[in-house]
């Protein structure tokens, strides 16, 4: 019974962009290459002290983060936010810091056992 | 206050055979039920049992009929003349407090007529109230502003053109506690029914009449009683205000946390009101199982105490032999390495205030350091069965249901001020049940008529062997109570009367389904949690032992000192103020108070409740569970549990009822109880008298850390003292 109504729902959905999991794929792909290509540009442009293999691995790790994401829906979402953040550093509207949060070098982590809490 | 059998009596009713003879009252006692009547209010029927007032009758179909002089718990006033409304056919409005109710009658509670008798009895309430709302402490919680605003004119017609000013009268200097602003009161009575029918002193009064009246205490008299405090709850205006919360705090500025009170074994509940994390009051709240609605002085104004001599850092004897503060690393190390050399010789010791997390936490911490010792403070005989049935040492019948009693013996206790709400049930069983009361113990005033049968075990002795008059009259009780002090069962023959009044209590004949003659009074709010989890009461054991290192969670009371120790003994005191047991430490963890956490107690019947986390701890005070799970991972045998859903769950496990809060659970068991204490070798009595030691006010104040720590309760015992030696 729920099964059945997860399908109809499904099927009445509206897409955003794409229509099945191919086309949402080419897209993200093509946002990975845009990003890929702008790398060596960010970090001349920005002056920050990290270089282009940096930068890779980074880019890397941000696409990682929703690699289980399976929804077709979120992830066109997930791609046009995507085009925004490359849009504002492309076009400078960022400034040196919006792109080394990225890294949260000066974040300190929470301490998560009991001991390290306790004593902190 | 008379007993309500003797006002009966009095305004020209038969005297009932129940007094004439105690062996007709179980005829008496069979009435048949009335049948109920309908009336209306506002239209809507509804049924009523006879006798009914019309306020009640409309508070059963959620109409509110405003007052001031009404109270559910006290006797009906009628002087107010708030709560008038119409009734039809009626040519006037009437008194809904007052006033049973007849068949068919059609009230109305928002007619023309009611409305316009609320607005005049509004009106001439304010002619003679001050303005002065802006600096009244009452402001915002006050029921003549409310009121004045839901149901007075939207005008005044005051208009003083001679400037005589509004009725004036002198403050009365009732004591520490209450602050008085007696032009503010609008004599509703009710702090003077309170005082004669609840608190049981008939201190409070009216002087003159009209607009002359005054209320107060005839003489220049503090109002001292261990339940003062409930009259500025009573108080609809401003006239009785809190001493100590005075000018601090408007209720609309403060947070209000629903918490449980520890000063005794009753477990009250209550509501702290914070702000900029200070405890700036406590009220009670209503719970009818335990508290009513009413509080014991003791809890209501010893918070002060929280502030003062607080243990904000951890701190280690140096070379010097004095206390310096350190850090907790320094603090946990350093015991660590004394636990680790200790080995199994370690032992602690609960006091009145350890909640129920912090035992378990230490009972497993040295279960696994391979000691048993973990002992409370106060004694309780361990022969017999021991503490291994609970009834032995639960209030088995109950709070509520001492109210339901018709005998009463109690035994080493002096309730008044060891449970004062306890004693107030008491008094209402004495004044509306007409309960027959007898002590064993000291002569105390403890505010109803008792049979004093004698002040040693004999007395017990003879209740048991039919050798007084008392004794017959509690075995042919319907529902008879027995309640022993924890005081007296502290004594090196406490087993023997236990066991005393065991047979006593089997003896009686027990008709009632459900009803439990054996109860024992508790005076420390951990006790019963400690037993349930396993301590074993008494020190005694400890000072055989000789331990190395001794933990002491919150024990202040000086049961065991530095000469019953060995001479390398590692002290360690764990708690939230710097009392007696933090004195003789080696080193101090300072742990939170509890207002501070959320944490269970069992009280004295054997109720789980916990109380809530109002303001955090200060300076370096952590939650008391918490320093001894640290200090399990640093000594090598860490706990499993890291938060309170764990340390929960581990509760759960010893102890099911530890955390099914609010909910009573029972004990039975009170035949083999008996049995395997008097299998127990014979025991010998002692004939010293009995001895308590809280017998009056001035003891009551103060009795543990918190309350010897607060300003408020150093004030009271002056108080009481100086009262003691004025002439009236």
């Amino acid at each position: 019974m729920s099964a059945s109504t997860i399908r109809v729902g499904v099927k009445q959905v509206k897409p955003i962009l794409s229509v099945d999991t191919e086309e949402a794929k080419k897209r993200v792909l093509n946002l990975y290459k845009a990003w890929h290509r702008q790398l060596p540009y960010i970090v001349k442009k920005y002056d920050i002290p990290k270089s282009v293999e940096q930068l890779r691995l980074k880019l890397r790790e941000e696409f990682m983060k929703h690699k289980d994401v399976k929804d077709i829906r979120v992830i066109d979402m997930l791609v046009i936010k995507g085009q925004m953040e490359l849009k504002e550093t492309v076009n400078i509207w960022k400034q040196k810091g919006h792109i080394m949060t990225y890294f949260q070098d000066t974040v300190e982590h929470k301490p998560t056992d009991f001991l390290s809490q306790f004593l902190s | 206050m008379l007993r309500s059998s003797l006002i009966k009596v009095l305004n020209g009713a038969k005297v009932s055979p129940k007094h004439v003879c105690v062996t007709f009252r179980a005829a008496s006692d069979v009435a048949k039920k009335p049948e109920k009547i309908e009336v209306f209010i506002d239209d809507q029927p509804v049924l009523v049992d006879p006798g009914t007032t019309v306020l009640q009758a409309a508070a059963q179909v959620g109409v509110e009929i405003p007052r001031f002089c009404y109270h559910e718990r006290l006797a009906v006033a009628g002087n107010c003349r708030m709560c008038l409304v119409e009734v039809e056919k009626s040519p006037k409005p009437v008194a809904a407090c007052a006033m049973p109710v007849m068949k068919g009658w059609r009230i109305k509670t928002n007619s023309d007529m009611t409305k316009k008798a609320r607005e005049g009895v509004m009106e001439f309430l304010l002619v003679n109230h001050p303005l002065d709302c802006p600096i009244c402490d009452q402001g915002g919680e006050c029921d003549l502003q409310d009121q004045s605003m839901a149901f007075g004119s939207d005008r005044s017609r005051f208009t003083d053109i001679q400037f005589s000013g509004k009725r004036a009268v002198e403050d009365k200097d009732l004591g520490p506690l209450i602050k008085t602003v007696m032009t503010r009161c609008i004599h509703c009575t009710r702090c003077i029914r309170f005082a004669s029918e609840v608190a049981g002193i008939d201190d409070l009064g009216t002087t003159g009449r009209g607009s002359d009246m005054q209320i107060g205490t005839y003489v220049e008299k503090f109002f001292m009683s261990e339940l003062s405090g409930n009259v500025i709850d009573l108080c609809p205006v401003g006239a009785l205000t809190s001493k100590p919360y005075s000018f601090t705090a408007r209720p609309w500025e403060i947070r209000k946390i629903d918490s449980i009170d520890v000063f005794d074994a009753v477990g009250s509940n209550i509501v702290v009101s914070t702000r900029t994390n200070e405890v700036l009051r406590i009220l009670p709240r209503v719970n009818e199982e335990i508290n009513e609605e009413w509080l014991a002085d003791k809890s209501r104004f010893a918070y002060d105490g929280l502030k003062r001599q607080r243990l904000i850092t951890p701190m280690l004897r140096d070379n010097k032999n004095e206390l310096t503060p350190v850090d907790w690393e320094a603090v946990l190390l350093t015991v660590c390495k004394v636990l680790q050399q200790a080995g199994p010789n370690v032992a602690a010791i609960a006091g009145g205030m350890a909640d129920a997390e912090t035992l378990v936490a230490v009972k497993d911490l040295l279960n696994r350091l391979g000691s048993e010792l973990t002992c409370t403070e106060h004694v309780f005989p361990m022969d017999g069965s021991g503490t291994d049935l609970r009834s032995s040492y639960l209030l088995n019948n109950k709070i509520s249901g001492a109210e339901e009693a018709d005998a009463i013996l109690l035994i080493g206790t002096n309730p008044r001020f060891e449970a004062p709400l306890l004693n107030s049930r008491l008094r209402k069983t004495y004044l509306h049940n007409e309960a027959q009361i007898a002590v064993i113990g000291p002569k105390v005033d403890l505010t109803y008529e008792y049979e004093h049968l004698g002040n040693n075990a004999t007395a017990i002795c003879n209740v048991l062997n039919d050798n007084c008059p008392f004794s017959s009259t509690l075995k042919n009780a319907k529902k008879p109570l027995i309640i022993v002090g924890a005081d007296l069962l502290k004594r090196a023959d406490g087993a023997a009367i236990l066991s005393l009044v065991q047979s006593i209590a089997a003896q009686t004949c027990n008709k009632v389904e459900g009803w439990k003659v054996l109860n024992i009074l508790h005076k420390v709010a951990s006790q019963v949690a400690a037993l349930d989890i396993g301590y074993t009461p008494g020190v005694s054991k400890i000072r055989e032992a000789k331990p190395k290192a001794l933990i002491l969670i919150g024990a202040d009371e000086g049961a065991i000192n530095k000469e019953d120790l060995p001479e390398d003994c590692f002290i360690i005191y764990q708690g939230h103020h710097g009392d007696l047991g933090a004195c003789m430490a080696d080193a101090v963890l300072p742990g939170a108070a509890y207002t501070e956490k959320q944490a269970t107690y069992v009280n004295t019947e054997g109720r789980a409740q916990q109380t809530l986390v109002a303001v955090s701890p200060p300076g370096l005070a952590k939650e008391d569970w918490k320093i001894i799970r640290a200090l399990s991972e640093i000594v090598g045998h860490k706990l499993p549990y890291d938060n309170l859903n764990e340390i929960r769950d581990r509760l759960d496990e010893v102890a099911p009822h530890l955390t099914r809060y609010g909910e009573v659970e029972g004990a039975n068991y009170f035949k083999q109880a008996a049995q395997l204490l008097q299998e127990d070798e014979e025991k010998t009595l002692d004939d010293s008298p009995i001895d308590l030691k809280i017998k009056e006010l001035q003891d009551y104040f103060m009795t543990d850390s918190i309350s010897r720590a607060s300003p408020t309760m150093a004030k009271c015992v002056q108080a009481v003292l100086k009262q003691k030696e004025s002439k009236y």
